[in-house]
């Protein structure tokens, strides 16, 4: 793998290099002792300069790539005594061992060199998630928020054309430039991003014996040059003026030298030394304009803003000034107090302030050009406030107060200003048409997200709706601020104007989609009337369906069904009635709990409701639920166990049904179970049954909206479809849009315009706006409950333990039957301690081929695909992950976890620890050090049961799992503990992984139902298995036929 | 190789022989009129209603091609030297009479009634109603009357002002742009004591009253930055970036920046610069907004 690294130097460069995990880590050892000041050496597992190239063309496309020159730096990095340590996202093929940094070591190393132009081209157009094999590293992924900040910075057009002298003095030439302009809040975004910067982006060895450029002045500068580059190029085409008629002057002026320098590539201006002087004075003292005055003084000026107590009595509103301090917002100083002040230095609230008079005067004048009503405050001797009638008041709200407060004044602003309760808009009132009112009372008849609604605009005035006569003498005001009740509102001119227009052209009876009306009032755009949508109600009958739906009404629970066999915790229990809820409206949902919080039985639990309120009619029509392969033998079990009266079919494996006979059988049970694999292939059999609903676990399968199967299973027809999934869906949006797009069609509009609208500014911006926005418009359709929220805590036990039941592959079960074949007929002719040892070798065979074949055959063979435990333990670390949870995993076979190791770490693409018996102390203790390490450090620990069962402290983690079975519950307790004990403060949950169908499960079963076998006998291992008969030894190595899936 | 004077060229047709001044202080503005703030353009106009003659439209081309060489404002008196024919530049002087200080004392007592002198003049303006300030003790902030401008140059032209006064003159007004306290200056105030006398004139207005004395020490403004060799532990790592959001929205107020600078200090064929600039605002901003929706996935 590669991870690529990015340093921003002096020369207007950003140098992108990369490890590579396929090139030795260490170098030759020196003799003799370090010397003092240590050369720079060649970085040993550093990309060359043509591989570094063309791995970024894999990146971000060879077109940015071709942009890049080749270049070299000298970079100070954390080394030990064989070579610099790797970063922490390299992660290696080889087990690391327990190397510290001991110094900061200067290595050459080729860099591919951008300019700030296709710098930004290059940081803007890094992928969110990069390829297999690839992964970006701090220093890249923060130059990456920085390049954002400064398209940001252009989009809001904060910067400002300057012109520098070039120096030595007398010189003359100068360079017109582009540079940011930033507000007091900009600044402090500054701060955080400097105060996030990685060491490694200052760690460039400069020609010079100079110290590298502190975070805040690097920043500085990559944010003016980029924007330079940009604005510059931008302007290449843009004519500012109209081309000079006639002759061209010999001296251009130097105005119109400056212009031209400042919209192309040339940035040069040129003229006499004086003359350029005088020019740069100019500019210079003009952009003074806006250079926040004394941003290092402890006080600024601040207007505050105060409405008048009374509306009616027509008393003026009134801006008053204080000084306000710098680094506490809320300690104000009247300008009376100013005033008094006699001596050259104050102290006001023990804060040294020079000259805080002409302070004071100097603000209020420069404040006078960007608010000119405030001169008429200045007639007085010693000023402290200004009184605005309404119109002024408005104006300085709208328009002043956005301009000095960008200008570093402190503006403060009345609390209800800006708010949308205070503005008007709309509200979108929807009932039902008239013959659809009666279904919607009973609750009875599926309406769906197409249910065709009458739906009406109203005009309100934040919550409240306005009547037209209302509405009326609000206009006759005839002024943009208005107490109402009250309240004060903003009456926007061009709003109003909007409004009159809407009351003008209103019509009854116009109808809508339940499904658009949603996304109207839930997206919270702008309405068809031109005014924001403020909210959505329901009408009549229909009030109590969209209050449920958008969350504003509890909906009523309903009773565990008496066909369940277990009992439901009170958030399950919300779960299965939000499912029948939406059920019951014909909407699809997705159930995205966490995982382990128990999705399955909340939808087993809602079979049985469903069925139970069908009792009289016909056998109703069958659940096709979707899974992976790996769990079909789980769920099967499951709801063997919990709905033992619901019949299932399981569809899979070679002999399986097709055609007639398959819809046959079909309709004869309650649920059929398929996998992802087949539906594809099976599609024409799947497709010829009416399902009643379709349901899909590990639902993200069907993230690619393009792949085939996602298609077919779109084709099912079903009344009702449900999603299960457990990864943090509002993370993964196109995830989220496929699987909105399988439960309710068309809802989330087509995956192009979803991208442009959420997924790339919530994914790329973290635009917290249009997150907020999504997330109501799917607030309806998702519940997603964590084990971390506070009322699910108090629902779980602090362990949570589970069996975890996977299928065995089709190599696998031949693999099993030829061992149990030929393992038995020696057995049965063999006696004493001979038949003991054949026994428990066969115990052991079976145990590695239910793992995975090449831990059997040990051929070195590739893992993937060939095993039930392996996908499925894949699946659901996949899953943890996406939590940002850590994981152990045990496993009795030292062999297994070598091979799980570099397995895991390929398919997950993060680093896995693996300790063993041959595990040198050191290394166990370094690694147990990184594990703990909060935020970071590798998030999954593979342990052998007898190494890693012990002794050692592992509380990072709250998954544990147990990828094969020792059938010893105090030494899996043991292990277990590692991660449940002192210092854990979540819930931990335990997975056991066991194969269907397969010794494991049967052994599993006689333990679980003898308790006390399990107390005394099994206490010793599995010695009371060899004491079995050939017989019973048959029946227990036996493989049954749902072992198998495909 | 330049063609050789005739010697009666020197004395009638001085306009067209005036030896050129590597790095003269040239005038700003090259065309129209001179001066780019009321104040300044005030003064200018006060000049031009004196009638002095061509003599002033001469200066003004002086000024503009760079023929003053050096330019200093005195109390009460303006410093300068102007290349004119002559291998030798001219010494120019030009007096203004300074005010009595009781005069001074009647305007600053006038001014400090309004914080708007105050505030204008710190933020670097000239208040507009200055002149009322000044009637009020019956003098005048601008020369009435030509007599009331003493001047000399060492120039042979008999005319006043010769060219070579009407060029300081005319730089002397984009002086006033960039400071407008040198008005002051010509009528013997500085800024500093003219600031001071007004802090005083502002307290004395007001009742005597105690205010407490410094205590607290200032705060620290610089970059600290721990070394390195400190940081080997978080040496590759982000820190935290989750609060840090981009917003990608066009700004509240359309070219904000653009309003608050105000008028810059130059024009383009009767165009502020400012208001040309203002293309480049929208442009760069829209380029940006759509780079932002630039999608590669």
């Amino acid at each position: 793998m590669k991870v690529f690294h990015a340093i921003w130097d002096h020369l207007n460069l950003l140098h992108i290099w990369a490890e590579s995990s396929g090139l030795p880590l260490v170098i030759s050892r020196r003799r003799g002792r370090p010397p003092k000041r240590p050369k720079p050496r060649p970085h040993p597992f550093a990309l060359d300069s043509d591989s570094l190239r063309e791995a970024i063309g894999e990146i971000t496309g060879s077109l940015i790539a071709r942009s890049a020159n080749s270049g070299a730096v000298t970079i100070r990095l954390p080394s030990f005594s064989q070579g610099p340590l790797p970063s922490p996202e390299l992660i290696l093929e080889t087990v690391r061992g327990d190397e510290q940094a001991t110094a900061l070591l200067p290595w050459k190393l080729a860099t591919s060199t951008l300019d700030p132009h296709s710098a930004l081209d290059l940081l803007l157009s890094l992928p969110i998630r990069p390829p297999h094999g690839i992964a970006l590293g701090g220093s890249l992924r923060f130059w990456a928020e920085v390049a954002k900040f400064s398209l940001e910075l252009i989009v809001r057009q904060c910067f400002v054309p300057t012109v520098q002298q070039i120096q030595p003095e007398g010189s003359t030439s100068a360079r017109a430039s582009w540079e940011v302009a930033l507000g007091e809040e900009d600044r402090e975004r500054l701060r955080l991003l400097a105060a996030a910067m990685p060491p490694l982006c200052r760690a460039l060895v400069p020609s010079e014996d100079e110290p590298s450029a502190p975070p805040l002045s690097l920043i500085s500068h990559f944010l003016n040059r980029t924007v330079d580059a940009f604005v510059r190029e931008r302007l290449s085409a843009t004519k500012f003026r109209s081309p000079r008629r006639g002759r061209r002057p010999k001296v251009i002026p130097l105005a119109e030298q400056w212009l031209r320098a400042l919209s192309s590539a040339d940035a040069t201006l040129r003229a006499p030394d004086k003359e350029l002087t005088a020019f740069t004075k100019g500019i210079d003292s003009w952009l003074a304009h806006i250079r926040p005055a004394g941003s290092e003084a402890p006080f600024r000026t601040c207007f505050r803003v105060e409405p008048p107590e009374d509306a009616e009595d027509g008393s003026e509103w009134r801006i008053s000034f204080y000084l306000q301090a710098n680094d506490d917002r809320s300690l104000l100083v009247p300008a009376e107090l100013v005033w008094k002040a006699r001596s050259r230095v104050v102290t006001f609230l023990k804060r040294n302030f020079e000259n805080p008079q002409e302070r004071l005067l100097a603000d209020l004048g420069r404040a006078s050009r960007l608010f000119p009503d405030l001169e008429e405050s200045l007639q007085a001797s010693h000023p402290t406030a200004l009184e605005l009638g309404t119109e002024q008041a408005y104006a300085f709200l709208r328009r002043s107060a956005p301009l000095l407060e960008q200008s570093g004044y402190g503006v403060l602003l009345p609390s209800w200003w800006g708010q949308p309760t205070t503005r008007l808009g709309v509200k979108l009132a929807l009932k039902p048409k008239a013959k659809a009112k009666a279904a919607a009372k009973t609750g009875s008849g599926i309406m769906g997200l197409d249910a065709v609604l009458s739906y009406d605009w109203q005009i309100a005035l934040g919550e409240r709706t306005l009547s037209r006569k209302e509405f009326q003498q609000l206009v006759q005001l005839k002024i943009p601020l208005v107490k109402v009740r009250g309240q004060w509102v903003e009456l926007r001119p061009e709003e109003i104007e909007k409004a009159v227009e809407f009351f003008q052209k209103k019509r009854a009876g116009q109808e809508m989609q339940l499904g658009e009306a949603l996304r109207i009032g839930l997206g919270q755009g702008e309405s068809a009337v031109g005014l924001p949508v403020m909210d959505i109600e329901g009408q009549g009958s229909f009030k109590d369906l969209l209050d449920k739906l958008t969350g504003d009404m509890k909906i009523s629970l309903i009773k565990t069904p008496r066909a369940f066999r277990g009992k439901l915790r009170p958030y399950q229990r919300l779960g299965v009635s939000w499912l029948a809820f939406l059920r019951q409206f014909g909407l699809g949902a997705c159930l995205a709990d966490d995982m382990g919080l128990g999705k399955t039985i909340e939808l087993i639990a809602l079979l049985l409701h469903e069925r139970a309120g069908k009792k009289n009619k016909l056998r109703p029509d069958p659940t096709l639920l979707i899974c992976p392969m790996s769990i079909v033998g789980n769920w099967h079990r499951e709801i063997q166990r919990f709905a033992p009266s619901l019949n299932v079919m399981v569809h899979h494996g070679a002999e399986r049904l097709s055609g007639r006979a398959f819809k046959r059988a079909a309709k004869q049970h309650d649920v059929v179970i398929t996998t992802y694999a087949l539906i594809h292939r099976d599609e024409k059999h799947l497709a010829a049954v009416e399902w009643d609903s379709v349901v899909l676990d590990e639902a993200q399968n069907i993230k690619n909206p393009a792949a085939k199967q996602t298609q077919a299973i779109r084709r099912l027809s079903a009344q009702h479809r449900i999603a299960l999934t457990g990864t943090p869906v509002e993370n993964r949006l196109s995830e989220l849009w496929s699987i909105i797009s399988f439960l309710n069609p068309g809802y989330l509009g087509s995956a192009k315009d979803f991208r442009s609208s959420y997924a790339l500014p919530i994914e790329k911006y973290r635009d917290s706006q249009r997150a907020a926005a999504l997330r109501r418009l799917i607030g309806p359709f998702v519940l997603r409950r964590l084990k971390s929220d506070k009322s699910i805590i108090k629902d779980l036990p602090e362990k949570l333990e589970m069996k975890v039941l996977c299928n065995l592959v089709q190599e696998q079960a031949s693999l099993y039957e030829a061992v149990v074949k030929e393992m038995l007929a020696v057995i049965e002719s063999s006696e004493g301690i001979e038949r003991k040892g054949l026994v428990l070798a066969t115990l052991m065979k079976l145990k590695q081929v239910c793992n995975h074949p090449a831990q059997f055959v040990r051929d070195g063979s590739p893992l993937r695909g060939r095993s039930g435990k392996l996908a499925r333990l894949e699946e659901m670390l996949e899953e943890a992950l996406a939590a940002g949870d850590k994981a152990l995993i045990f496993t009795q076979f030292a062999e297994m976890g070598g091979l799980l190791r570099p397995y895991l770490q390929e398919r997950l693409g993060c680093e896995v620890l693996y300790l063993h018996g041959g595990t040198p102390q050191k290394q166990r203790d370094g690694m147990v050090q990184r594990f703990q390490e909060e935020h970071r450090g590798p998030p999954l620990f593979i342990l052998s049961l007898k190494a890693g069962g012990v002794g050692l402290n592992l509380t990072a983690a709250n998954h544990v799992f147990h990828f094969d079975r020792w059938w010893n519950p105090a030494v899996e307790n043991q292990a277990t503990d590692r991660a449940f004990r002192i210092g854990q403060r979540k819930n931990v949950q335990v997975y056991k992984f066991v194969c269907v169908g397969t010794l494991e499960e049967r052994i599993d079963q006689m333990i679980e139902s003898k308790q006390e076998l399990a107390e005394s006998i099994v206490g010793g291992g599995e010695n009371w298995i060899t004491e079995m008969s050939t017989g019973q030894l048959k029946e227990l190595f036996a493989l049954s036929r749902d072992a198998v899936s495909l | 190789m330049a063609r050789r004077k005739k010697y009666w060229e020197d004395r009638y047709y001085p306009s067209s022989t005036a030896k050129p001044v590597k790095d003269g202080i040239k005038a700003k503005s090259q065309r129209g009129a001179i001066g780019e703030t009321w104040w300044s353009k005030r003064w200018v106009s006060v000049l031009e209603s004196f009638n002095m003659g061509a003599r002033l439209g001469r200066g003004r081309s002086y000024a503009r091609r760079g023929q003053v060489i050096s330019i200093a404002v005195q109390p009460g008196r303006v410093k300068a030297k102007v290349q004119g024919s002559r291998s030798k530049p001219y010494a120019v002087e030009i007096r203004l009479q300074p005010l009595a200080d009781r005069d001074w004392e009647l305007v600053t007592e006038a001014m400090a009634a309004q914080a708007i002198f105050a505030a204008k003049l710190l933020s670097g303006e000239m208040p507009q109603k200055i002149e009322q300030a000044f009637d009020a003790a019956k003098v005048s902030l601008f020369p009435t009357s030509r007599s009331a401008l003493d001047t000399d140059c060492s120039c042979p032209d008999w005319a006043n002002p010769c060219k070579h006064i009407a060029a300081v003159y005319y730089l002397l007004a984009e002086r006033f742009d960039e400071d407008p306290f040198l008005i002051f200056k010509l009528r013997g105030r500085t800024k500093d004591e003219i600031i001071e006398v007004m802090r005083e004139k502002r307290a004395a207005r007001l009742p005597e009253e105690s205010v407490p004395s410094p205590a607290d020490a200032g705060l620290m403004s610089d970059e600290e930055v721990t070394p390195l060799e400190e940081q080997l532990e978080r040496f590759w790592q982000v820190g935290d970036l989750d609060t840090f959001e981009v917003r990608l929205r066009p700004p509240e107020v359309d070219g904000a920046i653009l309003k608050r600078l105000g008028e810059a200090p130059f024009t383009i064929g009767g165009k502020n610069l400012a208001s040309l600039l203002g293309k480049a605002y929208e442009a760069a901003g829209a380029a940006a907004l759509r780079k932002a929706s630039e999608d590669k996935a």
